[in-house]
């Protein structure tokens, strides 16, 4: 048992280990994307089947266990994203005068630490607008009235439509980032992963940024 | 003899911990067939007539292979030509008139010694921690008792190409030396020899690279722009698989 705690532990501080974490749990939070994704087209259905799943979800008795899980796995990334960066900034503590990309890095792999604070304010106002103001249950069209009026705001969809482009910047990076640090590359493989990367990450981007967009145009209501 | 005249704006710092800055100084007469460091030879022989002190500024083998070349100029490791060292680099991509930006490589890992020079004896260190195959010596054995591939020698030798110049961990813009590490792992990862010592390897040279301050590698990929040999991030990926196995059975 110790052995294992002490093998762990050497893991999840190594530089490699830490990265894979970061992979590991960033591929999760690409899965539960997919699936926020998919509930959110529900929208298109009318407020009786969006509303409908919004019960069929807060009824589970399982959600708060599920919620809890994805608060530690979003808490896994964050947190190990950090340290990764803090000890990237400690590994140059002189800067160079003159620099220069040498066409390696991309706006995405480039403002990764940027990408993700922005997408970390916008889950702060998302859950609380959308969740913990429990406004869903006393507004009189539920969840779906909810989004409805949050979008009345010319605001709020600008807010969304820059922070979706940041996760989209952010995963345009981060999708095929993870499989390189798992050791995934090869020279058939590595390009349609870095294809699909890039195409996962502007179909979220574009997916959900509809929703704010259609919602003040009045298609969605 | 009537050449280019440059302008170069050099990294000046006294000792190790010392304050620096970018210091100006204008050569002539620079032939666009001489080196890098030829023109850095021209510049030092006008300071040590003025009596000033030359430029102090790694080199040995000046063709290629030895990786002392330590220069970061214009903002790119080993200079503008892809696949060189500073040293392999010709005066003949530049114009007259041009001015020249010329730093130390920059890494916690690689401490300033003076000037230009740093110290890459973390690279030793790390070679130190599992760089190397234990083996009883003896007579060379027969050739055929140990059959290796002619894809996996080819792919041995395109890592084992690395001279540990640390241009990689230059470049990186987390300073980090993975390109390095991975090189070295992955040329003994792929022949029999390195079989028996394959995990513990990984483990402690990666233990290693992370003890010396190196940054993390984050997949931005421009330590293969600027490698003079041309080592791959695939090479990473490959040192990724290794840990993730030696953490698993080691």
């Amino acid at each position: 048992m110790i052995a294992l705690m002490n093998a762990l532990i050497r893991y999840a501080t190594s530089s490699i280990g830490k990265k894979q974490i970061v992979g590991l749990t960033g591929l999760m939070l690409c899965g539960f994307l997919a699936g926020h994704l998919a509930g959110n087209f529900l929208l298109y259905k009318g407020e009786g089947v969006f509303n409908a799943y919004a019960q069929f979800l807060t009824s589970n008795p399982l959600l708060p266990y599920i919620e809890l899980a994805l608060l530690g796995v979003f808490m896994t990334h964050i947190g190990f994203a950090l340290w990764v960066t803090w000890e990237d900034l400690l590994a140059r503590p002189e800067r160079y005068a003159v620099r220069r990309n040498a066409g390696g890095r991309t706006i995405g792999s480039s403002t990764m630490i940027y990408t993700g604070a922005l997408t970390l304010a916008f889950l702060l106002f998302h859950v609380t607008v959308f969740k913990l103001s429990g406004e869903a249950e006393q507004h009189v069209r539920g969840l779906f009235g909810v989004v409805i009026d949050c979008f009345k705001s010319g605001a709020w969809v600008a807010f969304y439509a820059a922070a979706l482009l940041g996760l989209g910047v952010h995963l345009s990076h981060g999708v095929q980032s993870a499989f390189q640090t798992f050791g995934v590359n090869h020279e058939k493989l590595t390009p349609g992963i870095k294809a699909a990367g890039l195409l996962f990450a502007a179909a979220m981007a574009v997916c959900f940024g509809m929703i704010p967009v259609l919602t003040k145009m009045g298609r969605i209501g | 003899m009537s050449g280019m005249k440059l302008t170069l704006k050099i990294w000046r710092q006294k000792g190790p911990g010392a304050p620096g800055e970018l210091r100006s100084y204008g050569v002539q007469d620079i032939s666009p067939d001489m080196s890098f460091l030829e023109m850095l030879d021209v510049l030092n022989e006008q300071l040590i007539k003025l009596g000033e002190d030359p430029v102090a500024f790694d080199h040995d083998c000046r063709e290629g292979i030895c990786g002392m070349c330590s220069l970061v100029i214009d903002g790119r490791a080993h200079g503008k030509d892809s696949g060189k060292t500073s040293c392999d680099m010709r005066m003949r991509g530049y114009q007259d008139g041009d001015t020249i930006a010329i730093e130390p490589f920059r890494a916690k890992g690689f401490p300033v010694v003076k000037d230009l020079v740093v110290d890459r004896s973390a690279f030793d260190r790390i070679m130190q921690a599992g760089g190397y195959v234990s083996v009883n010596a003896g007579s060379a054995p027969e050739a055929h008792s140990l059959p290796v591939p002619y894809e996996k020698a080819e792919a041995a030798m395109d890592h084992a190409a690395c001279i540990g110049c640390g241009a990689c961990v230059a470049a990186c813009p987390n300073a980090s030396a993975m390109l390095f590490v991975s090189a070295k792992v992955s040329q003994l990862a792929l022949l029999p020899q390195g079989g028996p010592e394959r995990a513990r390897r990984a483990l402690s040279m990666l233990e290693q690279h992370d003890k010396e301050g190196f940054g993390n590698c984050t997949n931005e990929g421009e330590c293969e722009k600027v490698c003079p040999k041309s080592v791959k991030i695939s090479s990473i990926a490959r040192l990724n698989r290794e840990f993730l196995r030696a953490s698993v059975l080691y």
